[in-house]
Parts: C-alpha cells; structure tokens; sequence
C-alpha cells in the first residue's frame, strides 16, 4: 500500500469520527434557531480536533516509517486517481446544494442550513476519499 | 475494469536486468512501485512518456516491451 494511500484510510477514518461525533451530538431540536447556527460553528472547533488529531498523528508516523514514499511526488496514475475522485464527489456537492436552496425556501434555516451544507460537504469528501481508496485499490 | 489492450514484458525484462525491484524501475522512470506493479498487472496504462522512459531503462525499442494484442481498431 503505498504513502498516500494509507494517508486517504487515515483521512476516511478521521472524517467518519469527527462528523460522525458532530451529527450524533447536534442538538437538533435547536437547529431552527440562530442558537443552533451558533452550536454548530461552535461544534466546529472539536471536530477539527478529532479530524485533525489522527490525520497529523497518522501522516508522522507513515512519513518516518517510509520517509521515502513521503517524500515522492504524485505520478501520473496517482494524479489521475486524484482527479477522478473529485470529479466523483461534485455530485453529491451538487445534490446538497440544490437540497439546501430547497430546504431554505421551505423555512428551514439557521442550523439546518449549516447542518445540510456540512452534511453535503462531509458526503462529498467521503465520496471523494472513498472513490479514490477504491481506485488505488483496483489500481487504476 | 476492462484490461489494457496490450501486454507488457516488464517483469521479464526487469529479471534479466538483474533481478531489477519495481521499486527500482519506478525511481529510474519517476513513478511509484505501485504504479509499475499496475501496468505490469495490466491495469493501468502508462501515458507515452512513462511508456518509453521504461523501453529506455531497458534500452529498448518500445514494441518490445509493449504490444498490441487486441488488433486495431
């Protein structure tokens, strides 16, 4: 498994504990008000934390285990692999868009706005990061 | 995944450079050695300029470390 690769199951781990902590943790019988816009900007410091914790922790410890593999930059197969799996995750981000505008024009604002861009932006990373472990995967 | 169109002798050209690493062929051609196992493997294929920098660790003409095998269409 090569460097980056096992920097994106760092990434895919990180992102599942942090938002997966957020979600399960909002206060959503607030989220129709400013006070739960400002719970889930708040919210936003411990998930950096936990999202950001492994993914420093994890990186180090690859990084001086094979300090080599670190140190190359992406080739052509790991740009490519790079590029399909953003090109995968716009359309989740496009899809939470357009619920957000939808949800906005039905009353639902404040948090829920926050919570459905969030949401929108966590399943397009998962999707990104997902897309992309399974094409190195597959090797290609 | 449909297969690259093509084979490769990469692997036996790599044995009789002296038990060549794919490890060492990537550093020489400037990819990973993941990268040379999936083009060895056929999963992947080489853009045209990783495709002779590894015709040209072997000092080799191109067609043979690659060919065609589908026909052409």
């Amino acid at each position: 498994m090569s460097f980056r690769e096992k920097i994106h199951w760092v990434a895919l781990a990180g992102l599942v504990a942090a938002f997966g902590w957020y979600f399960l943790s909002y206060p959503w019988e607030i989220a129709n008000s400013r006070a739960g816009m400002y719970a889930a900007v708040w919210m936003l410091l411990p998930v950096t934390i936990i999202f950001l914790v492994p993914m420093i922790a994890g990186t180090t410890y690859f990084a001086i285990r094979t300090p080599k593999e670190a140190n190359l930059q992406e080739d052509e197969r790991e740009k490519t692999i790079h590029l399909r799996g953003t090109h995968v995750a716009y359309y989740p981000l496009v899809l939470g868009i357009w619920a957000n505008i939808f949800a906005l024009i039905n009353g639902l604002n404040y948090g829920w706005s926050v919570n459905i861009l969030m949401a929108t932006l966590v399943a397009a990373e998962l999707v990104r990061v997902g897309a992309q472990l399974y094409f190195y995967r597959r090797g290609y | 995944m449909a297969p690259t169109p093509f084979t490769n002798e990469i692997k036996t050209l790599r044995f009789l450079a002296g038990e060549m690493t794919q490890g060492d062929l990537g550093d020489k051609v400037g990819v990973t050695r993941q990268t040379i196992a999936a083009i060895e493997q056929g999963k992947y294929s080489p853009s045209l300029e990783v495709a002779f920098r590894i015709a040209h660790v072997f000092g080799k003409p191109l067609d043979e470390v690659f060919r065609w095998t589908n026909g052409i269409a």
